[in-house]
């Protein structure tokens, strides 16, 4: 098994009489052997990019990949022995499924027939796809298509596996036991692996780490609850979490203390200068009705089975607070009540530049 | 009863315009079987024979016309350019759906311009030339001319099918151990079969009908059917009837190679439309 190590990586797209894009600015990361590391971000962030150059097809603008300590860069796809579940699942159609898994043993060579047979059947097994070895992938449910797609990737035994948006055609039912397969095969044939995906859940159950990017640079990378629990600015504490976080601007009056309004303070375990414009984040699962603290009245509620979502209105306050309640809790619109968030829960970042205050 | 009336109304005017459509086609098969003496009668009455196809096949009097060497001038040039059209228009639509260069969209421009262009425009100088270079009148010279009228119609369609094709098809491919080259035919060129089936039978009756060049730019040796049979129409007196089954001789190539490719022609034009 091999670490894998991307250093300065750049990728710039130049088009005749248009200003260059920058696609991938500079991603360091630095994967052990073994890990599965998350890249998240919305589309155009330039993590499909970041994929295709560790894959070799996409040219490399700058910087470099290290595959178990030695540069790929120079190398075309073929010699990379990376091994790529696509997004959608590039299988080839007049070939059975058996066939599709052979496929990149025979393009190699130095393996019988006897040899490649043996080798399906025991991917197929691993896999569990043993069933679905003479069908041809029209026949296939996205979910088979995929654990198809993935097989393939592991056959040849890829020192990396690259997984590109793997659940994103799934419906909800097989999205989660696709996920949880893909994780104990993943485990199981302890591969180093890059997920790419738009999707947070996605992201948060599967990876090891999470490298959140935006416009070609990543924003945050570390373990997914620290992605979570401390996000490094607005834009990581925005796209991670659902419900959205509630991100309020403020006036910070002395230490410890942030104003939103003339009427409602909110006190904050940080201490910045008084008169600095912040933006203070709290999670709605943070959020919880009691009887002292600051009063709201009820835009809406949405009692769901496990919980619900209330939005609720703060008093000289503009934008909406979103609040996870218990499943018990019924709430009609008007209605007032009263909130607090735990100061240890509430993220305070710089309005300016958008960094948090730690 | 309305709806039954309708749809009799529709069934009927549908055979109507099936029997005007069909009507030229059914004149030259009475035409082809008159005798030459019956020719210009205009009653429907008439002796049937097969002198004509006798005649145009060369079994009987050939009238100095050698009508089959015109037909397997045809055989060979249309095959010939088709046949040089997919080596070129192949690899050059797979390209076209891949990759965007410098001036590519031009190229693919100018290349569908030689269809819209009429073919008389380039006559004149493409005929001093081929006189010049030694190429009139020869196989390769209207092999060569053929390309105008069969590339382009390759080029753009096979490069549609390209295009519906996945690109990660290919890229799987070159991860698993081919090389660009080997990923095009074997990976790609397959899953487009039935388009070049379809694209060729096209390009084929396409070069196979075209009249303009092998008129201007043959003589003897390489002249094609489309301008043979007219040949009957020379000396004293026109021998319409020699003209129309020298025709419907010569549809009989185009037709059997549209009932031999018929199951991929189906395929073919249908590919692409359902995305999986």
């Amino acid at each position: 098994m091999t670490e894998l190590a991307l250093r300065a990586l750049r990728k710039t797209y130049t088009g005749r009489g248009r200003a260059a894009v920058e696609a991938v600015r500079s991603i360091d990361v630095e994967l052990s052997s073994g890990e599965l590391l998350g890249l998240l971000g919305p589309s155009g962030c330039g993590k499909s990019t970041t994929l295709r150059m560790i894959a070799g097809l996409e040219t490399v603008t700058g910087g470099d990949i290290l595959i178990g300590g030695s540069s790929v860069v120079a190398l075309p796809a073929r010699q990379r022995n990376i091994g790529v579940a696509f997004e959608n699942y590039a299988l080839y159609p007049p070939l059975t499924v058996a066939e599709n898994l052979g496929f990149g043993l025979a393009a190699r060579g130095g393996c019988g027939r006897a040899e490649i047979r043996r080798r399906v059947a025991e991917m197929a097994e691993r896999i569990g796809i043993t069933g679905l070895l003479d069908a041809r992938p029209a026949g296939l449910s996205s979910g088979q298509k995929q654990r198809v797609a993935l097989a393939r990737a592991l056959i040849r035994v890829p020192d990396v596996l690259l997984l590109d948006e793997p659940l994103s055609h799934l419906d909800a039912a097989q999205r989660d036991t696709t996920r949880r397969e893909l994780k104990r095969i993943q485990r199981d044939s302890g591969h180093t692996a890059i997920l790419v995906t738009h999707d947070q859940e996605e992201a948060l159950s599967l990876a090891d780490r999470i490298a959140v990017m935006r416009d070609g640079e990543i924003q945050q990378l570390g373990a997914p609850e620290e992605i979570y629990d401390s996000p490094a600015n607005l834009f990581v504490a925005d796209f991670v979490g659902e419900p959205a976080i509630n991100l309020l601007p403020g006036t910070a009056d002395g230490p410890g203390g942030v104003r939103l309004s003339d009427s409602v303070r909110v006190p904050v375990p940080h201490r910045i200068p008084a008169g600095r414009a912040v933006v203070l984040g709290i999670r709605p699962e943070d959020l919880c009705l009691d009887d002292t603290g600051a009063r709201a009245r009820v835009t809406a509620h949405e009692p769901l089975l496990e919980s619900g979502i209330a939005t609720l209105s703060l008093d000289g306050v503009a934008k909406p607070l979103v609040v996870v309640t218990g499943p018990e809790v019924r709430l009609d619109r008007g209605d007032t009540v009263r909130i607090t968030a735990d100061p240890q829960h509430i993220h305070v970042f710089d309005a300016q530049t958008g960094d948090a205050l730690r | 009863m309305r709806r039954r009336l309708l749809c009799a109304a529709a069934d009927l005017a549908l055979i109507a315009y099936f029997v005007f459509a069909l009507f030229p086609v059914a004149w030259m098969v009475v035409l082809s079987l008159k005798p030459t003496n019956e020719l210009f009668s205009t009653y429907f009455s008439f002796t049937p024979t097969l002198d004509s196809y006798r005649t145009v096949l060369g079994a009987g009097d050939d009238q100095g016309v050698p009508f089959l060497r015109f037909f397997v001038n045809s055989l060979v040039v249309s095959l010939g350019a088709v046949a040089l059209s997919l080596v070129i228009g192949l690899p050059a639509a797979y390209a076209a759906a891949r990759w965007r260069f410098r001036g590519s969209e031009n190229l693919m421009f100018t290349l569908l311009s030689f269809r819209f262009a009429p073919e008389l425009t380039v006559i004149i100088p493409l005929f001093v030339l081929y006189q010049q270079l030694g190429l009139f009148d020869s196989y390769v010279g209207m092999v060569w001319v053929l390309q105008l009228v069969t590339l382009p119609l390759i080029v753009w369609i096979m490069r549609s099918y390209f295009s519906d094709l996945s690109p990660e098809l290919e890229q799987a491919a070159l991860l698993d151990g081919y090389t660009r080259k080997q990923a095009f035919f074997r990976v790609a060129l397959p899953l487009v079969k039935p388009g070049i089936a379809a694209v060729s039978l096209l390009a084929f009756i396409f070069a196979w009908n075209n009249f303009v060049f092998p008129l201007i730019l043959t003589s003897s040796n390489a002249q094609t059917v489309t301008v043979g049979a007219l040949s009957f129409l020379g000396g004293d007196r026109p021998k319409y009837n020699l003209t129309a089954a020298a025709a419907l001789v010569s549809v009989v190539p185009p037709l059997l190679l549209a009932l031999t490719i018929q199951r991929y022609l189906v395929r073919g034009l249908s590919f692409g439309a359902v995305k999986s």
